[in-house]
């Protein structure tokens, strides 16, 4: 017998390629005959482009052509310009007017990058500046500046829950707290930029090499907006180079397949860092969270105000506000809820999906909050959770009964690693002082969503396992190959991965939401009994089998035959390849058809994180120093512990990031540090010494996957807030936690502008 | 050593044991030129102004922002990439077989830069312990966060070159 191909720590089968670097991203591809673009982006966050003189920049030796979005919207070839997954509201190209500093206005396609950059600052846009607007709040006033026209109250999303009667609660209720929790934008910095090279065939075929996470939306979303069958649009997703949620929808892809179109050549696009920042931003978002509590800590009620900045363009909105929504309350049980949850248009960078989408904001402030009624109510912050935390057939906010949670084994697991109830070591000095905070959250993952997975079974044995699902870091194929090793029964050297091509792979929603995993886990296994019924079928009709056949160790037998292996069994039959493919379709959702009352099924099953932490804070400078870090998520099984661990480990750094530092900061309509000098990222000094994870799983061999990809990251930030506030007695509710706010609250005084 | 062309100038570089010519205009970065026009996929510009550490190459077998410095500027100097660390025979060198061995690497566009960072440090400090060797990789940055089995690599690097330097050492 084998060992068991899950819980194996099997390396990724390309490991050396990605250590020494030979291995190809879609920045590597080029096809022959390819120009190069290079962008004119907008200096205006909000303007009417009166005109593009590209006079110079075509008299650029090697130029070829300036294309602008008035280009594209009179060519009759690009019948629908508009794209967006969730909402169509985003041009390839400015058209018109310009809604955000950053925005790509033109494209310059040149023989060279070289010469393409060197045109593209000869370009000369004539702006008419229009009045703008960069605040969420007030770009829901009456009278505000309007993004587009067709939604005059720039109204990106607006949805609301409400269950039980939450203002008698609230009136009778012993305790009620309120606060106002804010978290900025800020950047995914994936470090492979966005890249993407387009080529249009003589037939009208268009085919896209992209650095995407959701292939199969790109191509669905080009082949609307060139009125293209399916069939004639193909796109092929590399391995990533980093994608932290950044790279999900449809971002370049439409601009350079318009380009190559008006062009008649293939483009290729690679934006620099500058540019990159301006392609999609985390949601800054800002929680108003009202909860009635008991004398015992039980939680009551909660009203719930969300106002989350869309940006210029909907990326992921108006569907994300209510992904939000379904989040907000947080993995507690609370009898009565109210909740509203908005976006608006901004003169900003469109926001997106940014590695635990639309939770983090929401996680830091019932997290934060928790603690503060822990402080009000003296009681400990670890007992109030495991007070109000959901278990099994509890309902939750949207009214669905939870199932398979384990909330409070997550925060058992995090209190005991960080020795919750014994008091932090002694600080080095004085001046130092240090504290412990903790943070559970819930995530709901997409639903509905599909995942195919195609399955061919040759007469050499081999498997060859066909996805769309992309590789982007977190191991996907290798992990693919060890669920279809497992559901199959044969041999892990004998599986291969054919990685996403729409026209060789079959249909995946997208890889996001840390659904990969589960999703192929379902796949495979009906792909699995898909295959063991058609070698049943070719050992009755061509061998003359009869009686019920069993599978084991790439073998099929019957009572009286066998065991023959599988490429033996094809040999026998004369079929040099069996093919099958293995479905697996979520269902469920139908609590967010109507988004002015979300109530009933909303997710497949539920993410589950935790994280403790230690910390020091500095009281002469207000520098926060993470010295311990222990994160959990609920994983049911493992299909690898390494590539766990550093999911776990990647969120929990990610995290320290987004807590302390991360900002991407608009001053007079303008990001201002668009660039990885002025906006950090952790380094590896960032990082705790003690920095440690750990998935939990059940006991029941059969117990449902769970994707781990993002559920240390939401609790992070709240569980370093919560340290704090023990250690100083301080509580921060504005993300990050700079040195300079810390350091201002410490001294009792608000935040200096800009701090 | 270099002669004008309508490119730029010819310049001869030293490239992981190799002469070569290549002519590149005279501000190209040395990132460009190797990535562009070598063909080393090892070097990869992700930030363009020296801090993320994706472009590191050795010069003169110290670690170098490539997108910083300019190709016309290297000289005689010899430039060593990842891919000009295998070892013999096609494979992998000490320090990519210990980030191999450790699952040191995820989306692994950092991956190459912080081989070529710790190979410089210690090819230069054979006695530096992991903390050292720590503050030399602050200039690489890896966005998914692998910093820990990034560690543990460094670690067994660390660890076998004290083995090995005590077996070198003869007893007293």
């Amino acid at each position: 017998m084998r060992r068991p191909v899950l819980g194996a720590d099997q390396p990724m089968p390309d490991a050396v390629d990605r250590v020494v670097g030979t291995i190809r991203f879609a920045v590597d591809h080029a096809v022959p005959g390819m120009l190069h673009g290079r962008l004119v982006s907008s200096q205006s966050p909000h303007a009417r482009i009166v005109s593009v003189d590209a006079t110079e920049a075509l008299a650029v030796p090697g130029v070829r052509a300036v294309v602008t979005g008035a280009d594209i919207a009179r060519d009759p070839r690009v019948p629908h310009p508009l794209f967006g997954v969730s909402r169509p509201d985003q041009p390839p190209l400015a058209t018109d007017k310009v809604r955000y500093v950053g925005e790509p206005v033109a494209l310059v396609v040149a023989e060279t990058e070289r010469a393409a950059r060197a045109a593209a600052v000869l370009v000369d846009v004539e702006y008419e500046d229009l009045p703008y607007v960069t605040d969420p709040a007030e770009a829901l006033r009456p009278g505000a500046p309007v993004l587009h026209d067709q939604w005059p109250d720039n109204a990106c999303g607006d949805w609301r829950l409400q269950r039980g009667d939450v203002d008698a609660v609230f009136r009778q209720a012993e305790h009620v707290v309120e606060h106002v929790y804010h978290s900025p934008a800020a950047s995914q910095v994936p470090l492979e930029p966005f890249v993407a090279v387009a080529e249009w065939d003589d037939a009208g075929s268009l085919e896209v090499w992209s650095s995407t996470q959701w292939p199969s939306a790109v191509q669905r979303v080009l082949a609307h907006m060139f009125d293209r069958p399916l069939d004639q649009v193909r796109v092929h997703a590399p391995p990533l180079g980093g994608g932290y949620g950044a790279k999900g929808q449809v971002k370049i892809e439409p601009m350079v397949a318009c380009a190559a179109l008006l062009v008649g050549q293939p483009v290729r696009l690679e934006l620099d860092r500058v540019e990159v920042f301006h392609v999609v931003c985390k949601h800054e978002a800002t929680m108003r969270l009202r909860t009635a509590v008991d004398g015992e800590g039980r939680l009551l009620a909660r009203d719930i105000d969300l106002l989350y900045n869309a940006g210029a363009y909907g990326i992921t909105d108006p569907g994300a506000a209510g992904n939000a929504l379904v989040r907000a309350n947080g993995p507690y049980r609370v009898p009565a809820v109210r909740i509203r949850s908005r976006a608006a248009y901004t003169s900003t960078v469109p926001s997106g999906s940014y590695r635990g989408a639309m939770t983090n904001q929401v996680s830091f402030a019932y997290e934060s909050q928790l603690d503060e009624i822990a402080a009000l109510l003296g009681k400990d912050p670890y007992e109030l959770r495991r007070l109000n935390l959901l278990v099994d057939g509890d309902t939750y906010a949207t009214g669905e009964t939870m199932h398979d949670v384990h909330f409070i084994e997550l925060v058992d697991e995090v209190a005991s690693v960080i020795d919750w109830h014994a008091p932090p070591e002694p600080p080095p000095s004085a001046t130092t002082v240090r504290g412990k905070g903790l943070a559970v959250i819930l995530k709901s993952t997409p639903t509905p969503s599909r995942t195919e997975c195609r399955v061919e079974l040759h007469a050499d044995g081999s498997v060859v396992v066909f996805t769309s699902s992309v590789e982007m870091g977190q191991g996907a194929f290798a992990t693919i190959a060890q669920l279809a090793a497992h559901h199959l029964d044969v041999d892990l050297s004998r599986v291969s991965v054919v990685g996403p091509d729409t026209a060789r792979t079959p249909f995946d929603t997208m890889t996001a939401g840390s659904r990969t995993t589960f999703s192929n886990d379902h796949a495979l296994h009906e792909a699995a009994a898909h295959l063991r019924e058609h070698l049943d079928g070719l050992a009755r009709e061509l061998l003359g089998w009869s009686g019920p056949t069993q599978h084991g160790d790439g073998c099929v037998s019957t009572s009286d035959e066998g065991p023959v292996p599988y490429e033996l069994l094809l040999a026998k039959a004369g079929v040099d390849v069996v093919d099958v493919t293995g479905v697996f379709q979520s269902v469920g959702g139908e609590g967010m058809k109507d988004p002015s009352d979300v109530h009933g099924h909303t997710s497949v099953h539920w993410h589950q994180g935790a994280v403790a932490v230690e910390v020091e804070v500095d009281l002469e400078t207000g520098k926060v120093e993470v010295l311990r870090c222990h994160g959990a998520s609920w994983a049911g099984r493992v299909v690898n512990p390494a590539r766990v661990r550093q999911q776990n480990d990647g969120c929990m750094i990610m995290g320290i990031g987004t807590a302390l530092y991360e900002d991407l900061q608009v001053v007079d309509g303008q990001v201002v540090n668009p660039n990885m000098s002025d906006y950090m990222i952790p380094s590896v000094l960032d990082v705790p010494q003690a920095l440690t994870s750990r998935a939990l799983v059940s006991d029941d061999p059969a117990a449902e996957l769970h994707g781990v990809g993002e559920m240390t990251i939401p609790a992070t930030a709240p569980a370093i807030a919560n340290a704090v506030f023990r250690a100083t007695a301080v509580r921060v509710r504005d993300l990050p936690l700079t040195a300079e706010r810390v350091l201002s609250a410490v001294r009792g005084r608000e935040p200096q502008e800009g701090a | 050593m270099s002669e004008a062309t309508d490119d730029g100038q010819v310049v001869r570089l030293k490239v992981n044991g190799a002469e070569l010519s290549v002519a590149v205009p005279g501000d190209e970065p040395l990132a460009t030129t190797l990535r562009d026009r070598v063909g080393l996929r090892s070097v990869r510009t992700a930030c363009g102004i020296g801090i993320c550490g994706s472009c590191t190459v050795q010069v003169e077998g110290r670690a170098v922002s490539s997108c910083l410095m300019l190709t016309a500027a290297v000289g005689e100097r010899s430039v060593r990439t990842c891919e000009g660390l295998v070892g013999a025979e096609g494979a992998p060198g000490r320090v990519q077989q210990a980030f191999v061995d450790n699952r040191a690497y995820q989306c692994s566009y950092c991956i190459p830069g912080m081989v070529v960072s710790v190979d410089a440090y210690l090819g230069e400090h054979p006695d530096a312990d992991v903390d050292e060797v720590r503050h030399a990789l602050s200039g690489n940055l890896c966005r998914c966060g692998t910093y820990v089995s990034i560690l543990a690599a460094v670690h067994d690097l660390v660890a076998s070159a004290r083995s090995g330097a005590a077996a070198a050492t003869p007893a007293d």
